[in-house]
């Protein structure tokens, strides 16, 4: 720990630190002042919103599945392809994924990409798997 | 080799300084977002860039040296020494801000830079807290390289620096939706209808409105884009990100860069893919800004 601390002064001076401090301070302080004017996101994914989704990339859906609490959803579009997407604050940001790295266990989905922006997606959902999306699944 | 005099006065920490204007006028804009619904906010938007504005502060310590020691070694084989007078000072304006110009077109339209300065555009919101959504990469990526010829020339490293933090100041205000068109100021100045353009994603307002301080550089280099009311604008990323994580954020581009030329086939693909424009691939698969642009232009009425 002495190590670190000594390697660290090499580069930060006892007034950065000050400064550091009070700057995660502030930080802390206007997030909870966001927060507390209720500044949260009100976005929800539904059908008609993935297929906006996927229009915007030309294609239509040919399925779909939205997580039990509307911030997460997958949709089949044509042509076999996937595409998945998340509420981001009160926005969304969707990926075309591989069915490949699709697995789906009971209620749960879950799905991995390759672009460290966008993590992989897990969620639950209400009814039962559709069967598009066991297939996708399988391969 | 020439030595330059040291600046005739103490010159403040002119970012440390304005961080407390920065924090009020951050709490006003809440609180106008909240009484107008005019601008809009999101906690963990807000927490994830003002994350990114305090992990910026901690790689310039670590690593902002390294641009320092570029500047003061270039120095030394400044053309000319131009020392500190009025008329260098208002010359060193003007440059700073050319420089900051083409430091800011390059960031957006070569991918190396980008991956750096992605991060500041990576926010699906517009306001206040989007300007602290700063880069942890910027000197690792060399983007202080676009400054080093003011060095070259003659102005003092310092007095360089010291424009840098004043346009950074500057640029602060303009990140927000709560204030209009602000009249002939337009003209010259970049302001926050200008520069909400320079955030859009909405193809027309793609890779425009690169000024710093002034808007004249994008007016004089064919970059400039007025804003319309005919369009809502969307803010963010063509790829818009899925993620809150900084560390996610301030890393993507670099590790999507990693991932291409490690999968590319040839040194010409490699080089594309580190040097092209953002969204560059061989076989033109993936969109770019210019390829988004071109087809909004020919679906636009009248097109040919």
């Amino acid at each position: 720990m002495r190590d670190v601390a000594n390697f660290l002064s090499r580069f930060v001076s006892p007034d950065d630190w000050i400064v550091l401090g009070a700057s995660a301070a502030v930080i802390v302080l206007m997030v909870a002042v966001a927060a507390a004017l209720g500044f949260r996101g009100a976005e929800k994914l539904d059908e008609a919103r993935l297929a906006t989704l996927a229009a915007a990339e030309g294609a239509l859906i040919e399925g779909a599945l939205v997580s039990a609490h509307g911030d997460a959803g997958l949709a089949r579009l044509a042509g076999g392809r996937l595409l998945a997407a998340r509420v981001m604050a009160d926005g969304v940001s969707a990926r075309a994924a591989r069915p490949s790295r699709l697995r789906v266990k009971g209620k749960r989905v879950s799905i991995a990409f390759d672009d460290v922006g966008f993590p992989p997606l897990r969620f639950k959902f209400k009814q039962d798997a559709p069967s598009w999306l066991i297939e996708m699944a399988r391969g | 080799m020439i030595e330059h005099p040291p600046p005739p006065f103490v010159i403040p920490d002119i970012i440390t300084y304005a961080v407390p204007g920065f924090v009020v006028l951050i709490l006003i804009e809440m609180a106008y977002v909240r009484l107008t619904n005019r601008g809009r906010y999101q906690f963990v938007d807000s927490a994830a860039s003002l994350a990114m504005g305090f992990g910026n502060q901690v790689a310039k310590l670590l690593v902002g040296g390294v641009a320092v020691a570029a500047y003061f070694w270039v120095a030394q084989f400044a053309l000319f020494d131009l020392g500190w007078t009025w008329p260098v000072l208002v010359a060193c304006f003007f440059a700073e801000d050319l420089a900051y110009y083409w430091m800011h077109r390059i960031s957006h339209e070569r991918r190396w830079f980008w991956a750096s300065h992605v991060v500041h555009h990576s926010s699906q919101h517009y306001n206040l807290t989007t300007a602290l959504r700063q880069t942890w990469t910027g000197v690792l990526g060399l983007s202080f390289i676009f400054w080093l010829p003011l060095v070259l020339i003659g102005f003092p490293p310092e007095m360089v620096f010291m424009f840098s933090a004043i346009s950074l100041v500057y640029q602060f205000w303009i990140h927000t939706e709560a204030v209009d068109r602000l009249g002939p100021l337009e003209w010259m100045m970049n302001t926050p209808s200008h520069h909400r353009v320079h955030h859009a994603i909405n193809p027309r307002y793609l890779d425009a409105n690169y000024a710093g301080v002034l808007i004249i550089w994008d007016r004089l280099f064919a970059t400039f884009v007025p804003e319309t009311k005919d369009e809502k604008i969307r803010y963010g990323i063509i790829s818009q990100l899925g993620t809150f994580n900084p560390f996610r954020v301030a890393f993507h581009e670099w590790a999507g860069i990693w991932r291409d030329i490690t999968h590319a086939k040839s040194p010409r693909e490699m080089l594309g893919y580190l040097f092209g424009p953002p969204g560059w691939s061989p076989d033109g698969s993936r969109k770019t800004s210019a390829s988004l642009k071109a087809a909004w232009r020919a679906a636009q009425p009248g097109s040919l």
